[in-house]
Parts: C-alpha cells; structure tokens; sequence
C-alpha cells in the first residue's frame, strides 16, 4: 500500500509507505479500527499538506535565485530608472491608472519627489536583492525586496512582463518562509540560532509556490487553446519567425513543419497536464525534466532567459530537498 | 489504492521522522489556513477574470481581494504567447527641432537597448500600446472608442521623448512587423510591415515644461 500523500524522497531511514494517524489512508487498510469520515479525511490531509514541517533547504535554494534575478532586475531599472519611474517616464505616474487596479496597486515610487529619490529608492531595491541573494539580515531583506519589486511592478506596467510575475510569486514566499536558514550569511554568523531545522513555516512558503506555478501552467496552457496554431502545431513557428524576440535564429524550422508540430504540441500539453503530472511521483521526473528545454529553449531564442531561470527557480519547488541536499554534498537537517 | 501523490520539498521524513501535522495549535492551523485560502484565492481568481475571454463571476469574487491583488501585484492573466504567437511591434519616432533639425528612432532599439532585459522592457512599451490599437480597417466607433484608452498612453511616450530629447514635435507611429509563413520564409520573401500613425505631438507649454516636464498635445492625424 502506498500511502496517499508520502514523501516522495527516498532515504536511507524505513520505507516511506509509513503514514502518521492523520494520513488519509483508511486505518481499515492498515490494519486499524474505524476508518475516519470523509470531512475528517480532508481536514488530515490539508494539515499534512501545510502543516508539516519542512526541510527550509529548497525555499533557501529558491532565495538565493529569486534575489539574484531581483538584482539583475534592479540593476537593469537603475540604468534607466528616470525613464521608468520618474516624473518624465514612459508612463506618467497620474496616468499610471489606466493599466492598474488603483489605488491598491501602490508604489513608492509615487511620492519619489526627484531622480535623486527615484534612483535612491531604485538602489535600496538593489542592495536589499543583493543582501537577500547572500542571506544578509534575511527577513529584512526579503520584506524591503518584495516592497522594492511591487513598487517597480506598479509604477510601470508599460515594462513589465512575464518575468515579473513569476518573480513575484518567489518573492512572497521568500517572505513568508525561514528562507535564510540555510545556505545563508546568517546561517554562518549564528549557526545555533538558525540550524536549518524543519519548519512549517519553509513547508508552507515552498506549498505556495508549488500550487501558484501550477495555476500559471494550467492559464497558460489553457490560453493557448484559444488559438488554433497550437492545436494545429504550428505556433512555435510564430515565435521563431518573430523578429522582435529573436536572440537565436530558428527560422530553418520552416524547412522541418513535422518538428515545429511536436514541439508546439509537446510544449502544449505538457503545460496542460504540469499541474496533475508534477505531483505523482511516478510522472515528477519527466515533468520537471521537461521544464528544463521548454524554458532554456525559450530563454536562448526568444532573449527571455530572466524569465526561463524564474521559472526554472520555480520548479525547483518541486525538487526534493534530500535530493538537493545530496547534490549539494550536505547532511539532513536535525529535526 | 491510492494514487502516490507527493508532497516534496523536504519533509522532516526525509530525515527518518514521522509527518508531523500538529506542531501549531489548532487554531494556528486554523488562522493560517484562512490566510493560505486567501492569498491562493487572489493568485487564481485574476486569471479566470480577465484578459477576455473572462469569467464575470470570478470578477464578482475577485472584487473584495482587489486590495489583496493590487498589494501584491497578482494580477496576472498567464496567458503566455495565447491565444496566438503574433507579429512583433515598434515604434518608430520623429523628433522635429525649432532649427529645423530631425532625428528619428525605435522603440526598442536592438542595438542601443542592452543588455537583452533593458530591451525587452521597451519592447513591451509597443507590444502594450498594440493591443490597445484596433486593426486599421476595424469600424469608426470600435476605432474611437480606443482611441480614448490608448492616446494617453502615447501622449506619456511623447512626453518622454520630447523630454529626453529636446525638440518641438515628436511624431509617432506603430509598426507591425510582418510574420512570414514558413513557406514565404523558405522562398526568401518578406512581406511588407503594416505602419498605423500613432500622431503628433509637440509640448505647449514649455513654462510647465521647463519644471514637470513636456505636456504633449495632439496635433496631427492618428486613427
């Protein structure tokens, strides 16, 4: 019997088909007494969902490339910060409400009286991403990189694009989680105080990012249903014959339609089925495994490799952390 | 039997420890429960309600998570290269000096807009405004009625312009880049890039100009 919802890390400990007493799993079928009811089946499974704590290694893995994608970011504002936050910017900030949710989509940058405010406020985005990347003052960084990324977010939405989104969602869970406890400046001043322990907190932060990337799959691939190129195989060759984009030229694709259909396809359903193949472990591998040519390829071709590593970064989520922790030549965490 | 669902990441049972669910108090559990559902319901109400084709009750149920969705810049549709991969835009501009001097440029610039994220950010610029522009041949009304919503957009990258590079007019237009069939691209052809004037646009008050910055206004014809 496989347990409903095991571990998914294999480990030199006992099989993983043990399952606590809240598992799921009928006890009948264990051996046990009466089998739990149906609401309290679900309310044990969302506790072992959420609430069980977690190795903080992958949410640690997941700070350290979401603040250095924030700081390339940043850093790529600063060199043209007046242009994209100032008074003169490419939008005005009083017109700013024509492509935003206001007042709720705030921005410090609407009350940065001059470019030397502007690129102040621009610079504090900028090293805190920096100290969150090395795991410098790690809560601190983190809230003051996220209140840096929204407040780009919300002053140009001329200039944003899929990129910030995904980091966006790194970020809110690089808050949310101990996501310096590890593999962190912090970690090397004050080895006792952050000892890397499992937490609920790392469980919950590393949860979100999980579930919010498989709603950005299942939208983008439901998206892309509307449009007859992707059921006919052929969109990939509108992206490849798109100038605009182009950083590597594809173009001999036109000579091959058969190989333009199965990655137009392949891209497809894969982005469809991510969010019911991810999670089983069986499919895991081959899933995550795809994401890896999916979003280099788009990176290489396109010039969007910002936005391909934020959602390999993602994906990352999906990676046990035993086996991080064995790639990374480290020991399990002490409970 | 059940489905070996996992949940990775790291569970302390990788270290050889039993799940453990009840670590927080119940009603930790429960607060915090609440505060997941609800940062999950901002993440995937946006999406369902909107860029059409939307759902009006998800936008109904999105209205109370607004402050939520604003606050944290959720409100994302996902909907990646969908419904279609299309053409490519920019936008061309030209800068009309009071000596009688010009000089013109893109929006992005492949070769002065580096390195790659500094460009694609400008080229988001024309990509935005296209999708507020209505094809040329689109009735008079639908043509109107986005002109309302896209010519302050234009009006700002006028101002800019003007501001970052001195001058009395700036005239803009959107370019389509034309999108060849594969076989069009065998044969070597390219078909012709379809150009909508965007206006022109010059600063009227160079006293207001002079401390916020050019106030544009439109002067020239635009569709």
């Amino acid at each position: 019997m496989t347990a409903a919802i095991s571990d998914g890390v294999r480990t030199a400990g006992p099989p993983v088909t043990a399952v606590s007493a809240r598992s799921p799993v009928a006890p009948a079928e264990q051996g046990g007494a009466a089998e739990p009811g149906f609401a309290a089946s679900w309310v044990a499974a969302w506790n072992a969902f959420w609430f069980t704590p977690a190795d903080p290694l992958p949410l640690a893995l997941v700070r350290v490339f979401a603040g250095s994608l924030l700081a390339w970011s940043s850093a790529v504002w600063l060199l043209d910060a007046d242009g994209f936050f100032g008074a003169t910017a490419w939008q005005q900030p009083w017109n700013v409400w024509r492509m935003n949710d206001q007042p709720w989509q705030w921005s410090w940058y609407f009350v940065a009286g001059s470019p030397a405010a502007v690129r102040l406020l621009a610079g504090v985005t900028l090293g805190a991403a920096v100290m969150l990347a090395a795991g410098i003052a790690t809560p601190l960084a983190a809230v003051v990189s996220l209140a840096g990324f929204i407040s780009g977010y919300n002053r140009a939405p001329l200039n944003v694009f899929g990129f910030d989104d995904v980091l966006g969602m790194l970020l809110v869970a690089v808050v949310v989680g101990p996501s310096g406890d590890v593999l962190s400046v912090d970690r090397l001043l004050a080895p006792s105080v952050r000892a890397g322990r499992p937490s609920v907190l790392a469980n919950i932060a590393i949860r979100l990012v999980q579930l919010h990337l498989c709603v950005i799959y299942i939208f983008s691939g439901c998206g892309k249903l509307l449009g007859g190129s992707w059921w006919e195989g052929t969109a990939l060759w509108g992206a490849a014959a798109n100038v605009q984009y182009r950083t590597l030229d594809i173009t001999w694709l036109a000579r091959h339609p058969l190989v333009t259909n199965v990655l137009t396809l392949s891209t497809l359903w894969w982005e469809i089925a991510y969010a019911a193949l991810v999670w089983p472990r069986l499919t895991r591998r081959l899933t995550l495994a795809m994401a890896v040519p999916v979003h280099l390829g788009i990176g290489l071709t396109m010039g969007m490799m910002e936005f391909g590593l934020a959602m390999l970064t993602a994906n990352m989520a999906f990676v046990p952390a035993a086996m991080l922790r064995r790639l990374l030549g480290g020991r399990p965490p002490r409970p | 039997m059940v489905s070996p669902v996992i949940p990775p990441a790291g569970s302390s049972r990788a270290a050889g420890r039993p799940a453990e669910a009840g670590r927080w108090s119940a009603a930790a559990r429960v607060a915090a429960s609440v505060l997941i559902a609800t940062y999950m319901a901002a993440v995937i109400l946006p999406p369902l309600a909107g860029p059409p084709p939307a759902s009006v009750l998800a936008g109904r149920l999105l209205q109370p998570l607004r402050p939520l969705v604003g606050g944290l810049a959720l409100g994302h549709g996902y909907r990646f290269f969908a419904p279609n991969p299309g053409p490519g835009h920019s936008i061309r501009w030209t800068i009309r000096r009071a000596d009688g001097s010009a000089m013109s440029g893109t929006i992005p610039d492949r070769d002065a807009d580096r390195p790659r994220l500094l460009y694609h950010r400008r080229f988001m610029i024309p990509e935005k405004i296209a999708a507020l522009v209505p094809a040329a041949d689109a009735p008079a009304d639908v043509r109107a009625e986005s002109k309302r919503e896209w010519r302050p957009l234009v009006e700002d990258i006028a101002a800019h312009l003007l501001a970052r590079h001195g001058g009395a007019t700036v005239e803009l237009s959107l370019v389509e880049h034309y999108l060849p069939t594969p076989e069009e691209s065998i044969r070597g052809e390219q078909g012709a890039d379809a150009v909508t004037p965007l206006g022109m646009y010059m600063s009227v008050d160079t006293a207001r100009a002079a401390v916020v910055g050019v106030v544009p206004r439109l002067t020239g014809a635009s569709r």
